[in-house]
């Protein structure tokens, strides 16, 4: 399965950026939860994510797509599960509980779905994507969108929707279509507003459009990660010095808000430094995309790498205090074992298929 | 379509991801450049108004020593509880959960916050003063739960008055009112500050400056680390002229007035004749200042301020009353200063004598026969100071009267003293509009009619003739000390208001017929301290004409006022003042009262042990109605409303002057001069 000559076609300057960022993360982790044990117990997702990697890695992509339905269908069975018997954390039911840690499954339902769409898109014979290719693909990642949602995780259900839009894009998916689909979600707003949201995911939008109107209450969150940021300043506070998230002004610090901590504690340098590795990242990606043997692996990389790169960008602008507040967290940085094993076995899909892009 | 088509068609949708990653990316930039750089240091101040709070560190006032050292006014530990706006995320949610936690009254809680509103939020509204432990530890216990978060609950110093002692002389301390913060930029609001008395004339002196600490806090408003500390300066300490024993016998034989039944409204001042110190200081009803210390009441305040007998208010300073006999000094050395008479001018009393057209009685209905100026001083003759002011003429009086301290202001430190008055032509004129007329003269002879003076301008007029006459200013510190351990510095006394040379023979006339009141055979007997040749006058002045009092009865206190007017020894006077009990029906009964304040210093003076404090019955007090109607009495009619040439006068003015000798066995001789 592997040959040996693979090794040489790995992307290390994309796995060394990788590992960069979930170095920086594990000290910011230290750093916001002084001296806790959270940054081992991150250590130990890093190296099961690693292995999770590798595993990815080696079986070659073309053979986990021919299973892709099972690996679909056991994520939504997982999913189900945790609908009825997960473990309920602040008010969501969202991980089942694996004794030394909980699983949280919807953050493996990205991988599966890019699978899935690859497998569909990639296989297809037809040059051109249709109306009913949509249909399906919709479906796809329709079912685990809903069945997240009603964990309830508006916020990991919506990085779902990036995979189908990109693959689709990719796919060849007429432009029309999306301007069709973006006027219908345009009309479908206001509904949603009325409907589909509760009332605090309102608050939280009606907030970030002004959130110093109610500074003390769902704006405080936001303004604080402002100033978090801000008072970071060109070189930051220094490590472990940060007021902001050390003295908890500046909630979940070592999680959803890690990128504002670091912000404050290493300044626009530091910023500088983590926006560029990202960017790396996300670019070889696209690269190993272009480079993909078939179009099943470029689907397939830029599936994972579409929730990712989503999650990157809206959870940075949170941090900055530029978009309202929703429980994402920062691939690759935040604690959190299941995102980062999640993540790091989709960058074993992206390796895979760069690796691959000569064998037959 | 080919498969190259395709391929080709991948490539560019990729490439518009990669434009598209990189735009956003530069956006992402651009946005942190903005933050971190641009605007940086807005969000640096915000992060330190997160974590820096700045919390003033309440200066102890100044401690209040006697004149001997002893501790009259010191501080306390008390705890204020307060909410701090910046850290409330629903303040109303605080204000209901504080008002149950600490027992409060939600509606006033409110009322508190609304008060503050204006006020910047870093600034805590203070809204328990001196909390009890209960409702701290009620608090404290809340915050372990991380409720309350913009809850503080701090350690402050608050006043302490170990005793109920002259309360009106060191006044009370409370937070400042807004219109005090609007004229006084040095405070703000919460801040604690005299009211009234020596804490608040003094209150630049006392306040001392308050500290501050820098403390960093967590998002739970709770303290992590102090980053700088001010630490608060005390107030300056100050020497008080006040001697604590005279003081606490005054506040005795009153204490002693209240038991006995007789009044419990009055006032007392007492001074050293030489130099203006004051040596004790009184005025009733008195109220506990402690009260105020520590955020006054509600209902305590509406209490006091509705008492009809007013107790916040200062009699000494800011009574005015009738000065009766004691008067008559005033009238008896004007005359001999503007040699209209000399002290053997003699006066026959059959009891009463008329002038221009009308009978003026005397208090003694079979008359005191031909007396001198020191007998007519010892037996308060009228009919022999109606003539001597007829003589006069108002003008005199009102000028000697005033040289002497009647009816100007002390000049005492303590706020809102009010002027009395000794009536003159020119007053007339000016006030009412219309003539004097000669007959008004008259009463005013024996301190009735328009004169009305304060108890501490009674204390300067006895200072004054017991110093040869120099109106000394009374006041009331001693010496300071700053802390900056130079230790204490007099404080010089202010100069004297006026000063004249009063002829000594004269002087001497004067003064034996004071001694003669309490040592021959006069209405001052019971101020007697043997050995001591105390001089005094006793008035009693009623308050309303017999007809006004017949019209007024049952409606409120009309008994006479009583009066102790003192210096001793005689002949080289080291202590002068007055004793005045509202309502005290008798001047003898104020002369019980100075007895024991006199006996006191006395004998601290000579090392003998000090008397203690006197038993209601011992002062013999007489509660004889001096002016009813209820059977015969040696008491005339007061003055009736004068004849068509004496000209109006108000009958409330019209205050009568009644005297009668007491102790009439303890007679004595004039001793050989």
């Amino acid at each position: 399965m592997f040959e040996r000559r693979l090794y040489f076609h790995v992307d290390w300057a994309m796995l060394g950026a990788i590992l960069a960022l979930c170095l920086i993360g594990v000290v910011q982790i230290y750093s916001a939860t002084g001296g806790s044990s959270l940054y081992v117990t991150q250590m130990y997702g890093i190296a099961i994510g690693l292995v999770a990697l590798v595993v990815c890695l080696t079986i070659d992509y073309r053979s986990l797509a021919d299973k892709s339905h099972f690996i679909y269908l056991g994520v939504i069975a997982l999913l189900v599960f945790v609908l009825f018997f997960g473990v309920v954390r602040g008010g969501s039911r969202r991980w089942i509980d694996l004794g030394s840690f909980n699983l949280q499954p919807s953050e493996f339902a990205k991988a599966a779905i890019a699978l899935a769409l690859a497998k569909y898109f990639g296989e297809s014979r037809r040059g051109a994507v249709v109306p009913s290719d949509l249909v399906i693909a919709g479906a796809i990642t329709f079912v685990p969108f809903l069945v997240i949602y009603q964990q309830p995780d508006l916020g990991t259900a919506a990085t779902l929707l990036p995979i189908v839009f990109i693959v689709a894009f990719a796919a060849g998916m007429p432009m029309r279509i999306f301007g069709i689909l973006a006027l219908v979600g345009l009309m479908a707003a206001p509904i949603a507003w009325k409907f589909a949201l509760k009332d605090y995911q309102k608050e939280r939008v009606s907030t970030f459009l002004d959130p110093e109107a109610d500074a003390r209450g769902a704006g405080y969150q936001q303004l604080q990660a402002r100033i978090t940021t801000g008072s970071g300043g060109p070189w930051g506070k220094g490590f472990q010095k940060g007021t902001q998230g050390q003295l908890r002004f500046l909630p979940v610090a070592h999680n959803d808000f890690i990128f504002s901590a670091f912000a404050e504690e290493h300044g626009f340098a530091g910023v500088f430094v983590a926006l560029g590795l990202y960017l790396f990242v996300i670019l070889r990606a696209i690269e190993s995309a272009q480079l993909a043997k078939d179009r099943l692996g470029a689907y397939l990389v830029l599936g994972v790498l579409a929730s990712f790169t989503f999650q990157v960008l809206y959870n940075i602008m949170m941090s900055a205090g530029l978009a309202p507040v929703k429980g994402l967290t920062l691939p690759l940085m935040s604690y959190g074992g299941s995102s980062m094993i999640a993540t790091l076995a989709g960058f074993g899909l992206i390796l895979n298929v760069r690796m691959r892009r000569f064998t037959n | 379509m080919s498969q190259g088509d395709n391929r080709r068609r991948i490539g560019e949708r990729l490439m518009v991801l990669q434009v598209t990653v990189i735009v956003a990316f530069a956006a992402l930039g651009i946005s942190f450049w903005v933050l971190q750089i641009v605007q940086h240091a807005k969000y640096q101040e915000m992060a330190e108004n997160n974590h820096q709070r700045t919390l003033a560190l309440r200066a102890p006032r100044g401690i209040l020593f006697d004149r001997h050292g002893k501790v009259l006014v010191e501080n306390r530990h008390s705890f204020t509880i307060s909410i701090l706006r910046e850290h409330s995320k629903d303040l109303d949610q605080t204000a209901r959960l504080l008002a149950k936690v600490a027992g409060l009254d939600l509606k006033e809680v409110q009322e508190i916050i609304e008060r503050h509103r204006g006020e910047p939020s870093y600034r805590p509204i203070v809204v328990v003063e001196d909390a009890t432990l209960a409702q701290v530890a009620a608090i404290t216990a809340r915050r372990l739960d991380f409720e309350l978060p913009d809850v503080r609950v701090e350690e402050v110093p608050a006043r302490k008055y170990p005793e109920q002692l002259a309360a009106h002389l060191f006044g009370y301390v409370g937070q400042v009112s807004d219109a005090q913060v609007a004229s006084n930029p040095d405070l703000k609001s919460g801040d604690i500050a005299g009211q009234s008395g020596i804490e608040k004339i003094y209150n630049a002196d006392l306040k001392g400056a308050d500290g501050a600490r820098v403390v960093v806090v967590n998002s739970m408003g709770r303290e992590i680390s102090v980053l700088q500390e001010d630490r608060p300066t005390e107030g300056k300490r100050m020497q008080l002229t006040i001697d604590y024993d005279v003081q606490r016998a005054t506040e005795q034989a009153f204490n002693a007035v209240s038991e006995a039944g007789l009044t419990n409204a009055g006032a007392a001042v007492v001074l050293d004749p030489r130099t203006g110190e004051v040596l004790a200081f009184t005025s009733r009803p008195t109220y506990d200042p402690n009260a105020f210390a520590a955020g006054i009441d509600r209902s305590t305040w509406a209490s006091l301020n509705s008492d009809e007998q007013r107790p916040l208010n200062n009699r000494a300073t800011q009574g005015r009353y009738s000065p009766g006999s004691t008067f008559k000094m005033a009238v008896g050395l004007a005359g001999l200063e503007e040699d209209v008479i000399d002290p053997n001018f003699h006066v026959h009393c059959g009891g009463g004598a008329n002038f221009y057209g009308r009978f003026f009685k005397c208090w003694k209905k079979g008359g005191h026969g031909s007396v001198d100026l020191k007998t007519a001083i010892a037996q308060s003759c009228d009919v022999y100071f109606y003539t001597v002011a007829n003589m006069l003429g108002v003008d005199r009086i009102n000028k000697w009267a005033t040289l002497l301290g009647l009816g100007v202001k002390s000049g005492i430190d303590l706020p809102n003293e009010v002027t009395g008055l000794v009536p003159s032509t020119k007053w007339k004129q000016e006030v009412r509009r219309e003539k004097w007329y000669a007959g008004e003269t008259i009463s005013v002879g024996i301190g009735q009619g328009a004169v009305s003076v304060t108890p501490v301008s009674m204390a300067v007029y006895m200072a004054t003739i017991a110093n040869g006459g120099t109106r000394v200013t009374p006041h009331l510190v001693k010496a300071m000390d700053d802390g900056k351990g130079e230790g204490w510095k007099a404080v010089p006394g202010p100069p004297p208001q006026s000063k004249f040379d009063i002829t000594p023979e004269k002087l001497q006339a004067i003064r034996d017929g004071m001694w003669m009141v309490v040592n021959g055979s006069g209405t001052g007997g019971r101020a007697r301290v043997a050995g001591k040749d105390i001089a005094g006058k006793t008035g009693t002045a009623q308050v309303i004409s017999n007809q006004g009092r017949a019209a007024a009865r049952g409606k409120r206190d009309l008994r006479d006022n009583g009066w102790f007017a003192f210096f001793a020894p005689r002949d080289n006077p080291q202590i002068a003042g007055i004793v005045f009990l509202e309502h005290g029906m008798h001047g003898p009964n104020a002369a019980s009262v100075a007895h024991h304040i006199l006996d006191t210093f006395f004998a601290k003076q000579d090392g003998r042990p000090l008397p203690p404090a006197p038993k209601p019955e011992e002062l013999r007090f007489d509660f004889s109605d001096s002016a009813g109607d209820s059977g015969p009495r040696d008491y005339p009619d007061p003055p009736a409303i004068p004849a068509d040439d004496a000209g109006p006068v108000e009958p409330q003015r019209e205050i009568a002057l009644l005297e009668r000798p007491v102790a009439p066995g303890r007679a004595a001789t004039m001793p050989a001069r």
